[in-house]
């Protein structure tokens, strides 16, 4: 059984269409990642599976019930609009929440320690909301999510705005749940995280679904056929490298060394080997899979460097810079 | 519906309440000082009086009577006698009529309890041609034995017989040494008029006992005539009506604001959506009403408790009718559904507390109209108008608190109607608050206004 099913589903915000006919299916135990620029509709996607929001039109079923609002106490949500009683005490507010998601009080004040500390907020139960940074309010809330161990954890942004210590954090506690048997839901505008955490992507862009794939396919399917080199000594002569028959292109980078890109079927852990051979490397690599590239090459078609694809580019790097000064 | 959910939410929203500074301090800790005063302030006049006070008062009679009458009056039982006439009377004028204080009095055995034991004054006469300054000097020297010197009076020639040709009689002048307490001198002065009095009808060959009954004309009520006679109120129950009324007003802003207040505060601070993942909108709207009412009936409890403990405390509990507080309780609970739907539905609609207020006025203004309604409702409390705004949600509730509370009240099958009318209109509003909470909790944005407000209770 699924976890999660959307079928055709489209929600309008008066004139503005913000999920349009999307269908998504979350098998069970999956890890799952709902990637795209923001304002591309993820959020009104997750309020939706939540039953926070109701689809004009398409179905939807959430731990095989028609609406979250049956599943409510097997689900975990963090979601994208966080908020805490700021008066509350930590301990108070997690336990009153999990006592909301069917957990006793007893089980909930024996959990609520342990878990803080997992996220690095050790001793703070009896610290008043408002007295924490809103990075650890951030953990807080993610504690409050899984502190009732649910079947279906639902991130709706869950590192936006972290510290790396704390993303470390966050991600072996989505992982410990995956472990227990959990389905994860995330969503993410950094698509850097996706591809380290999901087994699964699901692009939208503008209400709609570009793309829904397994990494293992995605990352044959996009297998980006470009190796980085940096020589070993800058003055080195490159040109070799150019005539080599692996080789389409080579370009010179900004920062220093090159990248190149293989013709088609070149296999590339041969040609690393050769070019090493021809020019000694002070850095040899072959190029990841990046989501982000992916995304503008559906998104932009072909993949050249035209104006929408930089346009496209520029903002996704725009959100992660936003998101790195916040 | 959850009841364990409600619960919990009911549970928090209290406890949030009450344990906010402001909330223990402004509704708390008041009244509780207020309740300490008043069922201590009695007992500290007593205390001050609680020694009984013994001394010498000197007199300088010319007449030759008034010393003699004044003996029998400043006597300890002639004092205690005219302190309980004094009681009696106030307590008639409070009541209104003889009848309620009658009843007053039945808590009130011993007015010494609440004047203290009556003083032991001696009386010393001096001879008619006593020196003045010399008895000036006695009553400011020390005391030569354990009676010290309390008043010196000098009664005037004519203070018996007129002197021919003359309307008025004569009075007496009053010195006392510093430091004298107030009470010893009226006391002096009370027991001196009755002396002159006495000395007076005395020289006139009337008899005291048969010219005090021929000047005392009991107060009795008056009887309303209706299909049912009834002693009409006045005194303190003049403004019971607007105690309840009052109280009806302010418990139910206490918990409607509160509310509100707590809703705005949840979105605005953004933890709404995670309480929607755990409890659907109208398990949370529930709660958060439960635990306001929680509140505000604990609010109205002390108040009223205050009320009772005062009214005991000045012996006067025989003036409240239990039954008032019954209805007051029933009357609360349906103009609290009512309003707080309102500022609910407010809250849930705004985005700050700022953008509220635009709202919120004209439904404190239908708060505020029976309000000031009050006075000609509770002056006619069976004229037409009155008896309208009884049947007109949502100020019926408050019409008919006043109505009973007054000295006429409603007959029962008016006040089941409007009880009825009330519960039906707070049914109505509920309903539409629980629409309006749903689609406002997540909706950020333009403030709405009523018309947004109305469009959502619609759509959803």
């Amino acid at each position: 059984m699924n976890a999660i099913e959307l079928r055709d589903v489209r929600k309008t915000f008066g004139a503005h269409v913000a999920v349009d006919g999307v269908s998504l299916t979350v098998p069970r135990g999956a890890v799952y990642g709902v990637i795209g620029p923001s304002g591309a509709g993820k959020t009104t996607c997750i309020r939706m599976i939540m039953s926070i929001l109701f689809p004009d039109s398409g179905t939807l079923s959430v731990l095989g019930r028609a609406s979250a609002l049956e599943a409510k106490d097997r689900i975990g949500y963090l979601p994208e609009e966080r908020g805490v009683y700021r008066k509350m005490r930590v301990g108070a507010f997690l336990t009153y929440l999990a006592q909301l998601k069917g957990v006793s009080r007893e089980t909930a004040d024996a959990r609520v320690p342990d878990l803080l500390e997992r996220v690095g907020l050790r001793g703070t139960e009896r610290t008043p909301c408002d007295e924490l940074s809103k990075g650890m309010l951030q953990r807080v809330q993610f504690v409050g999510a899984v502190l009732h161990e649910p079947e279906l954890l639902i991130l709706d942004e869950p590192f936006s705005g972290l510290d790396p210590v704390s993303v470390r954090l966050l991600r072996e506690q989505v992982q410990r749940a995956h472990a227990r048997g959990a389905t994860i839901l995330l969503s993410t505008h950094i698509m850097a995280y996706a591809e380290e955490m999901c087994d699964h992507v699901f692009m939208i862009h503008e209400g709609r679904k570009v793309l829904d794939q397994p990494m293992a396919g995605l990352r044959r399917q996009f297998d980006p056929r470009r190796i980085l080199f940096e020589p070993l000594r800058a003055e080195a002569e490159v040109a070799g490298i150019a005539a080599m028959p692996d080789v389409s292109r080579l370009e010179a980078e900004p920062g220093g060394g090159y990248t190149i890109t293989l013709v088609e079927g070149a296999e590339p852990s041969l040609a690393v080997a050769r070019i090493a051979a021809v020019v000694p490397p002070a850095r040899i690599e072959i190029a990841r899979l990046r989501l982000e590239d992916v995304f503008i090459r559906i998104v932009a078609g072909g993949g050249g460097l035209d104006e929408a694809a930089a346009a496209l580019r520029s903002r996704l790097q725009a959100g992660t810079a936003q998101e790195a000064r916040a | 519906m959850s009841p364990r959910k409600i619960t919990l939410v009911a549970g928090r929203e209290f406890m949030a309440a009450v344990t906010n500074k402001g909330f223990v301090i402004g509704l708390l800790i008041m009244p509780v000082m207020f309740a300490v005063l008043f069922a201590a302030l009695p007992r500290l006049m007593t205390a001050s009086a609680r020694d009984r006070v013994r001394g010498e008062v000197a007199i300088i009679d010319p007449t030759g009577r008034v010393a003699p009458a004044l003996r029998d009056a400043i006597s300890p039982s002639a004092i205690e006698a005219r302190r309980t006439r004094t009681l009696n009377r106030a307590l008639d004028a409070v009541a209104g009529n003889a009848d309620g204080g009658e009843a007053l009095r039945n808590g009130q055995p011993d007015p010494t309890r609440l004047t203290g034991p009556a003083p032991e004054l001696h009386l010393v006469e001096r001879s008619a041609g006593a020196d003045l300054a010399e008895e000036k000097r006695w009553l400011t020297a020390p005391p030569a034995g354990d009676l010290r010197p309390l008043a010196l009076v000098v009664v005037k020639p004519n203070a018996v017989v007129r002197a021919p040709g003359q309307k008025a009689y004569g009075s007496y002048d009053l010195f006392v040494p510093p430091n004298t307490g107030e009470r010893i001198e009226n006391e002096v002065r009370d027991a001196l008029r009755d002396g002159i009095v006495t000395a007076r009808l005395a020289a006139r060959q009337l008899d005291v006992a048969e010219v005090e009954a021929m000047t005392a004309v009991p107060r009795l009520p008056s009887i309303t005539v209706g299909p049912v006679e009834r002693q009409t109120s006045v005194g303190f129950n003049r403004f019971v009506p607007f105690v309840f009324a009052g109280l009806l007003v302010f418990g139910v802003m206490i918990g409607a604001q509160t509310l509100m207040t707590s809703t705005v505060e949840e979105k605005s601070s953004r933890v709404i959506e995670v309480l929607l993942s755990a409890v659907s909108p109208l398990e949370l709207m529930a709660g958060k009403v439960l635990g306001q009412m929680a509140v505000s009936l604990l609010v109205l409890a002390i108040y009223v408790g205050i009320g009772v403990l005062m009214l005991t405390s000045f012996a006067m509990i025989g003036l409240l009718d239990p039954w008032l507080i019954l209805y007051l309780v029933i009357f609360f609970l349906i103009t609290y559904f009512f309003y707080a739907s309102a500022f609910g539905a407010i809250g849930a609609a705004v985005n700050e507390m700022r953008e509220a207020q635009a709202l919120v006025t004209p439904v404190m203004l239908v708060l505020m109209v029976p309000w000031l309604l009050a006075a000609p409702v509770a002056r006619e409390p069976n004229s037409t108008f009155a008896i309208a705004l009884s049947f007109i949600p949502p100020v019926n509730t408050l019409a008919m608190m006043i109505r009973m509370a007054s000295s006429s009240p409603p007959p029962w099958w008016q006040v089941w109607i409007t009880i009825g009318i009330g519960l039906a209109a707070a049914c109505f509003a509920t309903w539409m608050a629980a629409k309006i909470f749903r689609v406002g909790l997540l909706m950020y944005g333009k403030p709405p206004n009523f018309a947004t407000l109305l469009r959502w209770a619609r759509q959803a």
